[in-house]
């Protein structure tokens, strides 16, 4: 939809719920460079096939070297044609539209495909800029839904300014705001509708739509991630350490025996190793957090940008890790579940919400979370349940019976219940505390073996959305995990009962459209800090 | 039927205020004809083995097998006996395991869908399996074993406690 759309001919009913997708008005297409950009990927992809199964090509070329390589090169132009081609012609048939209620998108050449995300459902907001993308200004916005992996819709490209107004509105619309009466979707600059293309439309300046109906959220930065301690902190992680040390052993008998076949023992490992720092490395730089009354804002990566707001109450659970090397700094990893962000390798860089958190920092982390832990002294529960072990602190542990089911770390396991949650303990060396909020909770369960049933012993579970946080408390009591089983699924019934509802800013009586005029809507409640830059 | 005619399992697995309801004796037999599947071909191609090897030691074979068959004869009724759920108020519990014992506890306004699910097998022994879903991938609560009218009044029951105590995520 572009400007000449609204007012006039369109009435102010537009955008009140649709009916079905002949309702819905005020498609857009993606950005028109998205061809270009999505069309290296084909030819990316094609390319490193045909690399990876012919060994035999390179000796090929290395026999006759003239018209084997004007073939090559024919091929990849070919190949490039038609990638170009074909995102030309799926560029075409992808529009958008974003109601009220949901988001729309359209797309598929062959098989045609209309999804349609409601906003009250929307988990997370992510602008994702490719390094491409990035450097021709455009980006990628992806609507999260709690619908598994695939479930979201992603808008791919969007310029960047389109994008972040798109991700403003998104949000004051999934928060239970309304548009002012009769203002239309925030039109997209250059963008041309997709019935009546004003040819005049992509030729429009490039600035903001002075009308776009919802300001982008004041922001308040709450911590930085300096590049230093996170690259002393990946080389401080995982197998990293082993691995350095293995490889300079590995070094060193090579120099004095005099045989270098050694050391390529070690390449794959090394390969493996160097792919780990690069990726954590690559995430997490430049790594920011800020507030808004949208939610958490989290800005990363260094070759691909990404901003990602999860609005309140969107985060099921969150855990801190620490690995033995980060013990003497006190450093923290923090991640969250967050329902849309699913599993696997892309949900290790999106459910990060600190990288490497000093302890005040994991504190902060935390409270961006959940504001009200559910004691007097926040901080003090948090320190015990880093460093507390047995029954300290008001935690309840593991029974001494449990020593003979896990020797090490039998006094860590524990569990402390706030007003606001639950925090569980664990792991000696390995330390982790993990926190979930009465109304998250999923399901719960106990567990009792062979063993454990012996020394009296059961395991409490609490299942939480996918992601990396999965809390577990080994062998407590018997009779302590079955109690918590009941107090915790009477406190998550409660809990439930009084949570916030979906639509977030509904619970502190926003104005709604019955009580507004046509100005566009305050930021909100929550605490706004100087409003913020926005990218 | 209550939990007296459950095998004795004590605290914690064993809430006060519960009545269980066991699942369907029925499942014993299905479960046993699966198992024969496995075990019967497996016996006799052991016996098959030690008659044309002619070895003596070879019928330690078919003795092993049928010590395996002895042993799930005797296992799967008792596991069978430790399957039951029951329904409270606000949440459906579900409980299995002889060895490792699992107790779940799912709130209906947690539920987002329920399976029910029946194969020939099933079909014929006249039992289908009820499965809840949440969000959370790890709930595992199955029950397997239920007559189809208790089945269908299960799934019709969870469906609607579930969108009276609807909640998100």
């Amino acid at each position: 939809m572009t400007e000449q759309l609204p007012g006039t001919h369109v009435p102010p009913v537009e955008h009140e719920p649709v009916g079905g997708p002949d309702a819905i008005t005020g498609w857009r297409r993606m950005h028109p460079v998205t061809p270009a950009l999505k069309g290296w990927r084909i030819l990316a992809v094609v390319v490193g096939v045909v690399v990876i199964q012919s060994e035999n090509l390179r000796d090929a070329i290395d026999l006759r070297h003239g018209k084997t390589w004007l073939a090559l090169i024919g091929a990849i132009v070919v190949v490039a044609i038609v990638g170009f081609a074909y995102s030309s012609l799926a560029w075409r048939v992808t529009r958008f539209a974003v109601t009220d209620e949901a988001v729309h998108l359209r797309t598929g050449l062959l098989f045609r495909q209309q999804r349609q995300a409601r906003l009250d459902r929307l988990q997370a907001v992510d602008v994702v800029q490719p390094l491409l993308a990035r450097l021709v200004g455009l980006s990628e916005l992806k609507i999260e839904t709690a619908g598994g992996d695939g479930s979201g819709v992603s808008l791919a490209f969007l310029r960047e300014a389109d994008a972040e107004v798109l991700r403003s509105e998104l949000l004051a619309l999934a928060a239970g705001l309304r548009r002012p009466t009769g203002a239309p979707a925030a039109p997209l600059s250059g963008q041309g509708a997709v019935a009546d293309v004003d040819p005049g439309s992509s030729t429009l300046p490039d600035a903001l739509p002075a009308h776009a109906p919802f300001d982008a959220a004041p922001e308040r930065e709450v911590y930085e991630l300096p590049m230093p301690r996170l690259v002393v902190a990946t080389l401080r992680s995982g197998a990293v350490p082993v691995l350095v040390l293995v490889a300079a052993g590995l070094v060193t008998a090579a120099a004095l025996s005099g045989d270098i076949g050694v050391i390529f023992v070690m390449l794959p490992a090394v390969f493996g190793g160097a792919a780990f720092v690069w990726n954590r490395v690559n995430q997490g730089a430049n790594f920011r957090a800020a507030i808004s009354p949208d939610g958490i804002r989290l800005r990363h990566g260094l070759t691909e940008n990404r901003a990602q707001t999860v609005p309140p109450g969107r985060v099921q659970a969150i855990r801190l890790s620490q690995t033995p090397l980060w013990r003497g700094k006190d450093w923290w990893r923090v991640e969250i579940n967050v329902a849309g962000y699913g599993q696997g390798n892309e949900a290790q860089r999106d459910t990060v919400l600190h990288p490497v958190a000093t302890r005040g920092e994991a504190m902060t982390a935390l409270w961006l979370v959940l504001p009200d832990l559910g004691v007097e002294d926040p901080v003090a529960l948090v320190d015990a349940a880093l460093d507390s072990s047995g029954n300290d602190a008001g935690f309840t542990g593991a029974p001494r019976s449990a020593r003979w089911v896990d020797p090490v770390g039998w006094r860590r396991h524990g569990f402390r219940v706030t007003d606001r949650a639950l925090v569980t303990r664990s792991g000696r060396f390995w330390r982790q505390i993990d926190v979930v909020p009465h109304e998250r909770t999923q399901s719960l369960a106990i567990e009792q073996g062979a063993l454990q049933r012996r020394l009296g012993l059961a395991s409490f579970v609490l299942h939480s959305t996918p992601g990396p946080v999965a809390p577990r408390v080994r062998h407590l009591a018997a009779e302590v995990a079955a109690e918590l089983l009941d107090e915790q699924s009477a406190r998550a019934r409660t809990a439930r009962a009084t949570a916030t509802p979906e639509q977030w800013m509904r619970a502190v009586g926003v104005p709604t459209p019955a009580d507004r005029s046509g100005s566009a809507p305050p930021a909100g409640p929550v605490e706004p800090g100087p409003p913020g830059p926005s990218a | 039927m209550t939990s007296d005619a459950l095998p004795a399992i004590r605290e914690p697995f064993d809430p006060s205020d519960v009545t269980w309801t066991p699942v369907s004796r029925k499942l014993v037999g299905a479960r046993l004809t699966v198992a024969a599947f496995f075990v019967v071909p497996l016996l006799l191609l052991a016996v098959a083995g030690a008659i044309a090897g002619g070895d003596a030691w070879l019928w330690s074979l078919p003795a092993l097998v049928v010590l395996l068959g002895l042993w799930i004869v005797w296992l799967v009724p008792r596991q069978v006996g430790a399957m039951a759920y029951a329904e409270r108020a606000d949440d459906l519990l579900v409980r299995h395991g002889i060895m490792v014992r699992s107790l779940v506890v799912v709130p209906y306004g947690r539920m987002q869908y329920v399976d029910v699910n029946a194969g020939p097998l099933a079909r014929k022994f006249g039992i289908a399996t009820v499965q809840l879903h949440t969000a959370a991938p790890a709930t595992s609560a199955a029950i397997d074993g239920l007559p189809p009218h208790e089945a269908a009044r299960l799934r019709d029951r969870m469906a609607s406690r579930g969108e009276a105590r609807l909640a998100g995520l």
